[in-house]
């Protein structure tokens, strides 16, 4: 015999789920919800297709702000359905062939880019009920032009150090219209100092070394990179096809790029060795959908190689190596803008700068830098997770913005990371989107 | 007055920045809060479990095979007291061997066990210049008892080493974890073949194993293997894989085999074995690679470690990239012959590796009994012969049970053995 209050709670939790399900999958906004600016529930664009449900969700209405409508609701909803259909399809995959695969990286970059999508999507369906999905924002965050980045390590071991990484990075764009332009990509980064660690073996503790502990140095290792490439996207017409009608804009993009990294490793009394990584990918391809006017999808992936190339211990010459096939390379990201100034002030006053924000999050399908996402035994299959959080602010009527930047890395650990950088016009200037 | 969203971020901003701020309050020496994840505390485990100090007071510890002073150590074995009085020393590998017993206050007599020793070898007991040899044991056995006592205070060493014929072999394999009952199997064709190679003149000295010899790393699992490991008729060399070492809180691996890292000359062939079951290694073991591949007057030249440091495109490869780059150079550099892997649990050959412009090979070798999916799975060992200066790998099926021949082909560049 069920207690008298059973059917009540069922009822209620019924009811619950009834709204909070399509609401938190399809990042419905319940009616009267949302500022002027945004889609109206019950109010669509003039001209456009109206569904029934726009009547009561503004996210299966058309956003406004786009010359062709884009419903953002089963936009998400598609993604993460896709995002379940990867991550599972190639999870799958993985254990039904078990670790056998012996081509099997495929489909662990698609558990990643699949998780970053599941993710991103309910993330973005949050975003839009907390500040909609619309209207674009004219001066969303893109990469700076000019900027300087740095990413912590530390360490909480005696006599280690771990100094932090810098890295001073230019994005000069090229834009062809609105929708595509040429971005060129450059990084210089290294390590603020030698990184250092000690032998922990007891047989070796030396009482001398005072200061630094009683473990003596064991390895210590300087780092320079430097990366280039080229970034093309080129948006698609839009519907590209008539069944993406009002699924949003997409645009295909090209980045040849080449990530370089020499070392200098001090091997215990055995010799300073230099050793160079490079990875090139010359065939980066990507895509990047715009699932509402503040929010996107983008995929990279693409062949690389590697080339390994040492020098003598003491030595300052180099043998150089051949490309050799490596694991492929891949990048997942989800991007939301956030708008924070688009409320006037509560005392009036006109506001002096503009600020948006962008949560971004990523997985990239590489350790390459040395960072690698480890689940219980599973170690050495995926690369690190990225999450930022980016703040873009623009004095009134300036043509600089300022940028700043934080986030973490998790992988190996975790990093933060931080980015101060400027927006400088774009070449030659053209609308923003 | 900004709106309150601003405000807020530009307080997260400031937080974020402050993480920045270098921080000196938590600084430990490394491992004093183990964690056995991090390959340093690994190190520091199979450095501790290779000296003892026993209830009699008398300090064991395992050398390397030349050392002629008892001042140091090495993290050439394991030295275990299960009952006063009694030594159980477990040899790492096969080749020459040393450990020291230094006296205690009072004289004291030991029952000395030596596990994981090869049945051929000649061991020797006893302080310098009065040493007495042990006598073998059981046919095929790799453990010998006998009792030591130590009735003044010069250290005692017990030494041992194997004759070895120009020609010899070595066995490889690597992932044995959910599928003991299949590296039963394996273990009785490596039997037959020891038999076999020995009436031929070129015996069969020695099985290295490349990790993931558990599955959970749980004791029960290592115990379900040690009385398959005893009925191999010689020594096996060990190292950790990812599924052997997951578990923070004890260092379950080195508790019952001793070293992860560590290296043997066997023969005329030099074996360096190397803990990367993180995915990585731990810095003072690449500090030490140099130390680790010198091969002495070795001919050969082997690496083996769990995560393969070129794993190609079947995803299987190590957490840090930049350090698998910087051991691969190390291996050329020192001119390593062939590099040994697992983790993936399938037969691979990479046989021309370009580093610096010159060439490794590489195989994955994870076919001890691990699930390998659906679909009929390869499982076996790598056989290398060795003769003067030639090595050949070639790789001997060990078809599951039910299965009437075997179920994989040779690889292009990898034969299968003649039987």
């Amino acid at each position: 015999m069920r207690p008298w209050y059973w059917t009540g709670v069922r009822a209620r939790a019924q009811l619950g789920a009834m709204l909070i399900v399509p609401a938190l999958v399809l990042g419905l906004e319940p009616l009267g919800y949302g500022s002027t600016a945004f889609a109206k529930p019950g109010v669509p664009r003039a001209g456009e297709p109206a569904p029934a449900a726009c009547r009561r969700f503004a996210a299966m209405c058309c956003q406004p702000g786009d010359e062709a409508c884009v419903r953002p609701g089963p936009a998400r909803g598609l993604l993460l359905g896709l995002s379940a259909l990867a991550g599972a399809g190639a999870a799958g995959i993985l254990f039904a062939l078990g670790d056998r695969l012996s081509n099997g990286d495929p489909a662990v970059l698609l558990v990643g880019g699949g998780a970053v999508a599941g993710v991103g999507a309910v993330l973005g369906m949050v975003a839009a009920r907390v500040s909609g999905d619309g209207p674009r924002l004219e001066d969303r965050v893109r990469r700076e032009t000019l900027g300087l980045g740095m990413a912590s390590a530390g360490t909480r071991v005696l006599g280690e150090r771990n100094p932090p990484g810098m890295s001073l990075r230019v994005g000069p764009t090229w834009w062809f219209d609105d929708r595509s332009r040429l971005r060129l990509l450059g990084e210089v980064s290294g390590l603020l100092g030698a990184e250092r660690q000690v032998d922990p073996r007891p047989q070796l503790a030396d009482a001398g070394a005072s200061g630094a502990g009683t473990q003596p140095t064991a390895l210590s290792r300087r780092r320079l990179g430097f990366a280039f490439g080229l970034d093309l996207a080129v948006g698609l017409p839009y519907p590209v096809l008539r069944r993406s009608a009002r699924l949003g804009p997409a645009e295909l993009r090209y980045r040849p790029e080449v990530q370089y990294r020499r070392d200098w490793i001090t091997l215990g009394d055995a010799g300073v060795r230099m050793v160079e990584h490079t990875m090139l990918l010359p065939l980066l391809v990507g895509a990047r959908w715009h699932l509402s006017p503040r929010q996107r999808f983008t995929l990279y992936v693409g062949p690389r190689f590697d080339i390994v190339s040492y020098s003598a211990l003491d030595g300052r010459s180099l043998s150089r190596g051949k490309p050799e096939i490596a694991p492929l390379y891949g990048e997942a990201w989800y991007d939301i803008d956030v708008p924070l100034s688009e409320h006037p002030r509560r005392d009036g006053v006109a506001r002096r700068a503009k600020t948006t924000g962008m949560l971004s999050v990523g997985y990239v399908h590489s350790r390459f830098g040395g960072r690698g996402l480890n689940v219980g035994p599973v170690i050495g299959f995926l690369g690190p997770v990225h999450v930022d959080w980016i703040l873009r602010v623009r004095p009134v009527g300036s043509k600089v913005a300022a940028q700043l930047g934080a986030g973490a890395i998790i992988g190996n650990g975790f990093a933060v990371t931080g980015t101060v950088g400027v927006a400088l016009p774009d070449v030659p200037r053209r609308p923003r989107r | 007055m900004n709106h309150p969203n601003e405000r807020r971020a530009h307080r997260w901003m400031l937080l974020a920045l402050l993480a920045f701020a270098p921080t000196h309050a938590c600084i430990q020496p490394e491992c004093a809060s183990p964690d056995y994840g991090n390959p340093e505390c690994r190190v520091l485990a199979e450095n501790e479990l290779a000296r003892l100090l026993t209830a009699a007071g008398v300090e064991v510890r395992f050398q390397e095979p030349g050392a002629a002073v008892a001042s140091s150590w090495a993290a050439t074995g394991l030295v275990r007291e299960p009952a006063a009085g009694t030594l159980a020393l477990r040899v790492a590998a096969p080749g020459p061997f040393a450990i020291s017993l230094q006296p205690g206050p009072m004289p004291a007599t030991l029952q000395v066990t030596l596990e994981n020793v090869d049945p051929a070898a000649t061991i020797t007991a006893g302080p310098p210049g009065a040493e007495v040899e042990i006598p073998g044991g059981v046919l095929g056995a790799t453990s010998r008892s006998f009792a030591l006592t130590l009735d003044d205070d010069r250290t005692v060493w017990i030494r041992g080493a194997r004759p070895c014929p120009p020609r010899f072999r070595v066995a490889v394999t690597a992932d044995i974890q959910t599928n003991p009952w299949q590296f039963e199997r394996i273990v009785d064709r490596l039997i037959v073949e020891s038999q076999a190679a020995a009436l031929a003149g070129e015996p069969l000295v020695g099985l290295v194993i490349a990790g993931d010899l558990a599955e959970s790393a749980r004791d029960d699992e290592y115990e379900a293997l040690a009385p398959i490991f005893a009925r191999v008729p010689f020594p096996i060399a060990v190292t950790a894989g990812n599924h052997d070492i997951y578990r923070p809180r004890s260092p379950q691996y080195n508790r019952n085999y001793g070293p992860g890292n560590h290296a043997f000359t066997v023969c005329d062939v030099h074996v360096a074995m190397i803990d990367t079951g993180s995915g990585t290694i731990a810095p003072s073991v690449q500090a030490r690679l140099p130390e680790l591949l010198d091969r002495g007057g070795a001919t050969h030249l082997l690496a083996a470690m769990h995560h393969p440091p070129y794993p190609g495109i079947t995803g299987s490869g190590w957490s840090r990239e930049d350090v698998a780059a910087q051991v691969m150079v190390e291996f050329a550099a020192a001119g390593v012959d062939l590099v040994l892997a697992g983790h993936n649990h399938a037969l691979r050959d990479f046989p021309d590796i370009d580093i610096g412009g010159g060439s490794l090979r590489e195989i994955i070798v994870g076919t001890g009994g691990a699930y390998q999916g659906l679909g009929v799975p390869r499982y076996g060992y790598l056989r290398i012969a060795f003769d003067g200066d030639t090595m050949t790998p070639c790789f001997v099926e060990v078809e599951p049970r039910g299965l009437d021949g075997p179920a994989g082909d040779p690889l292009g560049t990898l034969a299968y053995c003649d039987p």
